[in-house]
């Protein structure tokens, strides 16, 4: 590896290794408020609501009906707490996709176009994979 | 209510305990807790795990980027291959029968079995091959003095392989498959054992995340199990992360592949009483 390439990967991985455990770790620590609210929002004003849930999910692996992002919010706005920990579960699935936004973004930057692309195709694919869910 | 949830909480919590523990992350443990004790359908006690290894992932993570042990690079390329795996295990597993994913989960339970007895040594190689070294893929891990040791890293496309299964099982059976990562870089790619520890554990979460999103976004996952279970494996992860330098970790490890093989034949039983 010449001189030059050898600087700019060593300062990649400077930046790669000082951003990275702060993105995980802010998200991390985000989403378990919420869903620490969910769960706090139930026993306060929803106990039977979690109690029939978790039944119904026992006996006959019921789900609740499926919401759309919007209406998680709306739910969670108006003190839902199945909204609350539904958007808590969607937050910490950000924490994987927020960090290979982040890597796509510092390697687009570095010009570094291997890892442009295997970043690109990694988001790619998490995205598939929400499209798919929403087929079935 | 409060019943329901200390249970759920004790025993997320003990699935990450042991977990950490065990270096076998808590998914293996939770999706058999699930459904064994807590009686939760396969399909939903798999979402609600993959949904909790992703924040298992990223809390152990934290300190391993910081110290220099996880091989970010490898991990980048490698997650092409999970992701892919994992997006098309976790679409399956919508279509896949319970009994048939309980037998496909007690085969890997025996596996992580296996790999938690297998000797573990380590061994850093002098040069990459040139696939590995365009990629710039090498690395350098801290030695037991502190000093730092370079490593070299061969035959990417058989670990990118291994990882695409790996991926599968992620997303099938909602674990980490952390066994499949390790032996992929250890035995495959010839990492140092530690640094594949490291990288799989960071790995994880994407696979992970992966495998979630189809199943949150088909909305297969349910909140009053799922929330309840992320807050409980994390925190025992933690705990065990703290606990684990002062333990025997030998000694652990066996009583562990006693249990996984316990858990692995009642799995097994039960899906073959109802296939």
């Amino acid at each position: 590896m010449d001189p030059e390439t050898a600087f700019a990967t060593a300062e990649e991985d400077r930046i790669l290794r000082t951003w990275t455990p702060l993105i995980l770790r802010i998200i991390l620590l985000f989403s378990s408020i919420v869903m620490a609210l969910g769960i706090a929002q139930s026993l306060a004003f929803a106990p039977g609501f979690f109690v029939r849930r978790f039944h119904a999910i026992q006996s006959s692996g019921q789900l609740h009906a499926r919401d759309t992002v919007a209406q998680l919010l709306d739910e969670m706005r108006h003190g839902d707490p199945h909204g609350t920990m539904t958007i808590g579960l969607y937050l910490l699935t950000l924490v994987p996709l927020v960090r290979v936004a982040f890597t796509f973004g510092l390697f687009l930057q570095e010009r570094d176009f291997v890892y442009v692309t295997a970043t690109a195709y990694v988001l790619g694919a998490l995205v598939v994979g929400v499209m798919l869910g929403r087929i079935g | 209510m409060l019943i329901i949830l200390a249970g759920l909480f004790a025993l997320s919590i003990g699935a990450g305990f042991v977990g950490a523990l065990s270096g076998l992350g808590g998914g293996v443990f939770i999706v058999p807790g699930l459904v064994i004790l807590a009686h939760i359908p396969m399909h939903i006690a798999v979402g609600a795990s993959l949904i909790s290894v992703v924040a298992t992932s990223a809390g152990a993570s934290v300190a391993f980027v910081r110290d220099g042990w996880t091989n970010l690079r490898v991990a980048i390329i490698l997650e092409c291959a999970t992701v892919t795996g994992a997006v098309v295990g976790a679409y399956m597993a919508g279509l896949i029968s319970p009994p048939i994913l309980e037998l496909l989960f007690a085969l890997m339970m025996l596996q992580s079995a296996w790999f938690a007895m297998k000797s573990q040594g380590e061994f850093l190689l002098p040069q990459s091959d040139v696939l590995c070294t365009r990629l710039r893929l090498g690395g350098q891990t801290p030695d037991d003095d502190g000093t730092m040791r370079s490593y070299g890293v061969v035959n990417l496309p058989g670990g990118a392989a291994l990882m695409v299964i790996a991926g599968m099982i992620s997303g099938l059976l909602g674990i980490g498959a952390g066994a499949v990562k390790v032996t992929a870089m250890d035995y495959l790619m010839k990492l140092p054992l530690k640094v594949s520890s490291a990288t799989s554990n960071f790995m994880i979460g994407v696979t992970a995340g992966a495998g979630a999103l189809v199943f949150l976004s088909r909305g297969d996952v349910a909140a009053t199990v799922a929330a309840p279970v992320a807050l409980g494996v994390t925190a025992g992860a933690l705990i065990g992360g703290r606990v684990l330098p002062c333990v025997n970790v030998g000694a652990l490890r066996r009583l562990f592949v006693i249990i996984l093989v316990l858990i692995a034949i009642e799995m097994g039983w039960r899906a073959f009483s109802r296939i």
